[in-house]
């Protein structure tokens, strides 16, 4: 094609047609597969850096926010599910078939920093191998695994030998070193301060992190596989709670409802939205109390009083929570369509503690900011430790208050609206700090935007006329999307932008279910942050980055 | 002056007992060292198992034990029982018998500190157990060898975390030893006696009399700079929060005794909980009054208690709300901050008392 456009970066933020991107791209592309969700363009495997960074440096499209493979039965097929950090509505999709007996694709990374976990996630799970990947090895399943679980010709009963003595010990060669004398130390999977089963390979010297490596996949449950063998309609919705299991459910069961509801075309009532939005805030405030608690934990050391104040805070939070849902952690309460039931009976109860609740969290923030936020040894521990500079933390694909505490205005709920989030008032709460504090003050910020948000909500509630009550639109009772459609749906999870992929082959199961989990690329912005510093910081910054190893690993 | 100092408690068991030899003194002295030690010892077993418990859930908002006995004070005896019962665990590789010493060498170190402390009076019995005439420096030489245990145990376990451990705790003790012990000359200079009876003595005049109420001539009182810079040296000392650096279980899981479990383990806790009242003894003595107290002479003990269980509520209520500071950040609160201004209070201290003297 002669017809070069003169793009440059400074258009970036226009937003193209299809067709534009076609043109832009030229003979990059060799077909189209377009996506509910945004248009698709399959190219071929060894363009993948060049179109990437095409779409990248001259369109503006500078968010990988995740790459998702398959198998099909002819080929291999790894997606790039790009976005724009200043309106993520624009989104296009890249599509990369790899051969089926060969599966070989160029690798991402050099392009986008956070393709390298994704896209030894799609090596370790369904078998494609990338070439210039700088680093392909497994990263969910032991190095010793036989076979990729999500391919078509895994025996699943084969048995399976993870051995220890080849998973300890992994850096022999490089921390040996003439120059300086440094010592390899293993942090977890056992270890008071890892939030979970992670494996931090560290190199110290002295009391400096050299390198650190987390080792991910020990709290692997194969949520993707369960995804796809349960039906749409009933039987995905209770996964999403266990993914981030820190009280985050309704957050997470959103994320599945949304994708799932734009692929059947499901229309949710006005109510149920209200319902929604006021439950997933209130999951929001205990996600993020906990993350304080804990955040407090690793800098103040264990027994501080401020971890079981905020504890103190969730518990009422999930008070809250158990009246509407009927459970305090793995909720299940929404349905394709709406939720599963209306507030409790009596309402006004309901909304008076809710109201009591809200009125006291200004006290409590308070209470918080008194304890750490203005202690000098707090201020120091934490202020310029952990830096995250805005740039590196778009490469790597941050989202949630991670990427907001480096100062990337980037939310979903209002960028990407979805629920009631446009029809009320409240702010989204960016830090330009880039530090371990300024990650914690967004999320203590965040807790009273919430609390402003749940707040309109129960005022909608509270006169919301009887009669147009209701919670659940009229929904088939077997979901079967068409055949081969494709969608890549995301929410504003507690930790960040929690999308999902489904591509439907005609049946009530998904063919393809894949998590985004905002853990997953946060956490691999650790190395970034915490070379050069001391332990403590490191600590630190991987308490401030508030992982679940649940939702990391899935 | 206050009145004579009463008998030290050895020679108060001589004179009772009517012993005269060699050997009925020795024998005396430790039965006097082995009545102090059980002191201290019981101390430690309520603070251990119930009091840290029940005083961080007082900070915390909790309830704590409160199922076994009034008040769940007989989780003392199922603590010990529970502890004791435990396997001792002994890894691979471990530099035997250093790795064995160091548990028995930290409660050691700070039991032997209190055999010159000045603990008071109860009834006749004066709980002194010696008071030698460089008593003041003996007690930090005594406090000061719970670093080489730490020392050994971090090296001796062979674990990384441990060994990080045992280095902050050296890197941590050389920081803030020398200002706690440039502050605690200070003390000296106005006492003019190394003794510890001597400085407990000085101590006892009255400072002023404000509406009929006399102020002592605590050294708090008179030089609360020092007592501050020592306050929070000693902190450092014991390693207590905010300076709980060796131990940092949120960092290097349990530091030195990373590896140690059953007896080893409980004699570490046991030693640490004897090094925070040893701390709170020698700060007692140092800056406020020894054992003295309003209410009779015979009484002084229960003062005594009532100081160091204070510094002990003192260190809980730092555990509970503050944060721990970074060891880079230590190293330089101690070298850079503490040294000089220990320092500037013992030049003025010695040019204000050679002024006035």
């Amino acid at each position: 094609m002669s017809l070069e456009r003169p793009d440059t970066a400074d258009d970036a933020a226009i937003e193209r047609t299809p067709d534009e991107l076609e043109a832009l791209l030229g003979d990059l592309v060799v077909g189209r597969d377009d996506h509910l969700n945004a248009p698709a363009f399959v190219i071929r495997p060894d363009t993948v850096q060049e179109t990437l960074r095409t779409l990248k440096e001259q369109a503006g499209y500078d968010h990988l926010s995740v790459v998702s493979a398959q198998e099909y039965e002819n080929r291999y097929e790894s997606i790039y599910h790009l976005k724009k950090y200043d309106d993520p509505t624009q989104e296009v999709s890249v599509v990369v078939p790899a051969d089926k007996d060969d599966p070989v694709s160029e690798s991402a990374e050099p392009v986008f920093r956070t393709a390298d976990w994704h896209e030894r996630e799609a090596y370790d799970l369904i078998g494609i191998e990338y070439d210039d990947h700088p680093d392909l090895r497994r990263i969910l399943l032991p190095e010793t695994w036989q076979g990729h679980p999500l391919s078509m010709d895994y025996d699943k009963d084969r048995p399976q030998i993870a051995t220890l003595p080849e998973h300890a010990n992994p850096l022999e060669d490089h921390h040996k070193d003439a120059e300086s004398d440094t010592m390899f130390l293993n942090i977890g999977p056992h270890h008071p301060a890892t939030h979970g089963v992670l494996h931090l390979k560290t190199v110290l010297d002295g009391e400096q992190v050299a390198d650190v490596e987390p080792d991910i996949g020990y709290l692997h449950r194969s949520e993707e596989q369960m995804a796809q063998s349960g039906t749409y309609r009933h039987q995905i919705m209770p996964y999403p709670d266990r993914w981030d299991y820190i009280s985050a459910g309704l957050l997470n069961e959103w994320a599945y409802a949304r994708a799932a509801e734009d692929l059947a075309d499901i229309e949710v009532p006005e109510y149920a939205q209200v319902i929604r939005t006021m439950g997933a805030e209130m999951c929001r405030i205990a996600a993020h109390m906990l993350a304080l608690a804990t955040f407090a934990l690793d800098v103040n050391g264990d027994f501080t009083a401020t971890f079981m104040y905020a504890i103190n805070d969730r518990e009422r939070v999930q008070d809250l929570l158990e009246d509407l849902t009927g459970q305090r952690l793995m909720f299940n309460y929404f349905r394709l369509g709406g939720v599963v039931w209306d507030l409790p009976e009596p309402r006004e109860e309901f909304f008076s503690n809710t109201r009591d609740f809200l009125d006291q969290l200004p006290e409590s923030i308070e209470e918080y900011h008194n304890l750490i936020t203005s202690n000098e040894v707090f201020q120091m521990r934490t202020i310029d430790t952990g830096i995250l500079p805005p740039e590196v933390a778009k490469n790597y694909g941050a989202t949630g208050p991670v990427a907001r505490g480096s100062g990337v205005d980037y939310d979903l709920r209002r960028d990407d609206p979805y629920g009631y989030y446009d029809e009320l008032d409240w702010d989204v709460v960016t830090e330009d700090g880039c530090d371990n504090f300024s990650r914690l003050l967004v999320r203590m910020r965040e807790v009273e935007e919430s609390a402003k948000i749940i707040e309109q909500c129960v005022d909608l509630l509270e006169d919301w006329p009887e009669d147009e009550r209701t919670i659940q639109a009229n929904v088939p009772r077997t979901l079967r999307p068409d055949d081969d459609t494709e969608i890549y749906r995301a929410v504003e999870g507690a930790k960040g932008e929690l999308g999902i992929y489904i591509r439907s082959d005609g049946t009530d199961k998904p063919a393809r279910f894949k998590i985004r989990s905002p853990c997953f690329s946060n956490l691999q912005t650790l190395p970034e942050m915490a070379n050069g510093e001391y332990i403590p910081d490191v600590i630190a910054a991987l308490g401030s980055l508030d992982i679940v190893l649940g939702e990391v690993d899935r | 002056m206050a009145a004579a100092p009463a008998q030290l408690f050895p020679e108060f068991i001589v004179d009772t007992l009517g012993l005269d030899s060699v050997i009925g003194e020795v024998a005396a002295s430790l039965v006097a060292a082995f009545v102090v030690g059980n002191i201290i010892l019981a101390f430690t077993g309520v603070a251990g198992p119930w009091a840290k418990r029940k005083i961080t859930a007082a900070f915390t908002d909790r309830i704590a034990v409160n199922r076994i006995g009034p008040y769940g004070l007989l989780i003392i005896p199922a603590a010990a029982v529970q502890l004791l019962a435990k396997e001792l665990i002994i890894p691979e590789g471990v530099d035997r018998p250093s790795w064995d010493i160091a548990p028995v060498l930290l409660p050691a170190s700070a039991l032997l500190g209190f055999s010159v402390i000045p603990m008071g009076q109860l009834g006749p019995i004066n709980l002194h157990l010696a008071d030698p005439e460089v008593g003041f420096a003996l007690v930090f030489a005594f406090a000061s060898i719970a670093s080489v245990s730490l020392v050994m145990a971090g090296y001796a376990s062979n674990n990384k975390y441990s060994l990080l451990g045992g280095l902050r705790a050296v890197a941590q003790n050389l920081a803030y030893e020398i200002p706690l012990i440039v502050t605690a000359m200070s003390v000296v200079i106005f006492a003019g006696t190394l003794q510890m009876s001597g400085v407990v003595g000085a101590q006892t005049e009255t400072l002023v009399t404000i509406a009929g109420v006399s102020i002592p001539s605590w050294y708090a009182f008179v030089n609360p700079f020092a007592f501050v810079l020592f306050l929070t040296a000693n902190m450092a000392e014991i390693g207590r929060n905010p300076f709980d650096i060796p131990e940092a279980p949120t960092e290097i899981v349990a530091g030195y005794q990373t590896e140690y479990s059953s007896a080893y383990f409980v004699l570490f806790y046991l030693g640490e909980f004897v090094h925070i009242f040893l701390g709170g003894a020698i700060l007692a003595v140092t800056f406020l009054g020894g054992a003295s107290g309003p209410g009779p002479e015979s009484i002084s003990f229960i003062w005594f208690v009532v100081k160091i269980w204070g510094f002990f509520l003192f260190t809980q209520w730092a555990r509970a709300a503050l944060p721990r500071v970074r060891i880079d950040q230590l190293i330089e609160i101690g070298w850079k901050g503490m040294l000089v201004l220990s320092f500037a209070n013992l030049v003025l201290t010695a040019v204000i008392v050679g002024v006035i003297a």
